[in-house]
């Protein structure tokens, strides 16, 4: 009944490249495979650039024009950068309060048949309801509202996915 | 009634609870057991089990052949809406990972194939 009893979300999916190839691709491709669209990025429909920072103390980050200049959201700072094996960072949302954040580890395994990519998104638990009230936002409406914002991200991404 | 998502997020925010939370997962515990599991003092542990309880994720039980004391046992209900909240970050990355492995197979992948 609880299996999961921590606040880890993980995922995992087999690409048929080596893993040197998929950690670079990952890494120095992000823009080009990154949903685009007001569900995933920063700068909705408005074009935007999402990079990731080669190596340790790296951003990953989105930038984008506005009309008064470049604006750039910054997600996280690199916190693990081992080719083609590991990769982890730090995950803020633009509605995270300043000191909120959570942690994403990326691993490419070898496999018989390519790259096993697993992603683990950590630390949900210390977004915690203090926080949010400072955005002057009842805790429970802060947490739906993250919550139905990911639900609505499903749901257009699997749209715009599944006939390919 | 039924605690928010965000009580039970808070409640687990903690390493004591969430090494509590691993304990029940194997069976119900009295209070004192739990304490002396995780070499926590019975104050501690009550405290962190009052939070637990207040926050739904446990509840307290009296065994039956056993007139010691009572019981506390995890509370499925709670674990399964943190489970939906996860399923829900899991589906984003599933996503991302499958859009993902369509670039890169089709960038690098065809020509290596065997």
């Amino acid at each position: 009944m609880s299996e999961r009893a921590d606040d880890r979300a993980r995922v995992s999916m087999l690409v048929r490249v080596p893993p040197a190839v998929a950690f670079c691709a990952f890494t120095e491709d992000v823009d080009q495979w990154w949903r685009r669209g007001r569900k995933y990025r920063v700068a909705g429909k408005h074009r935007s650039i999402v990079r990731i920072e080669g190596g340790v103390g790296g951003r990953l980050f989105e930038s984008f024009e506005t009309s008064t200049g470049t604006k750039v959201h910054e997600t996280g700072k690199i916190t693990a950068w081992d080719p083609p094996s590991r990769l982890a960072f730090e995950w803020r949302s633009p509605n995270y309060a300043a000191d909120e954040k959570t942690f994403v580890e990326v691993l490419f395994e070898e496999s018989a048949s390519g790259t096993l990519v697993t992603v683990t998104h950590s630390g949900w638990s210390a977004i915690r309801p203090d926080h949010p009230a400072r955005h002057g936002e009842e805790a429970g409406a802060f947490l739906r509202r993250m919550g139905l914002w990911w639900a609505d991200q499903m749901t257009s991404l699997r749209l715009h996915v599944e006939p390919a | 009634m039924q605690p928010s998502l965000d009580e039970t997020f808070l409640a687990l925010g903690d390493p004591a609870r969430l090494a509590v939370i691993r304990l029940l997962r194997k069976k119900p515990r009295r209070s004192s057991d739990i304490a002396s599991a995780l070499s926590l003092s019975r104050p501690t542990a009550s405290r962190h089990l009052g939070v637990l309880r207040r926050a739904g994720l446990v509840e307290e039980t009296t065994s039956e052949d056993d007139a010691r004391g009572r019981e506390y046992r995890l509370r499925p209900q709670p674990f399964a809406r943190m489970r939906t909240w996860l399923d829900e970050v899991e589906a984003f990355w599933g996503d991302q990972l499958g859009s993902f492995k369509a670039h890169v197979e089709t960038k690098y992948g065809a020509a290596r194939r065997p």
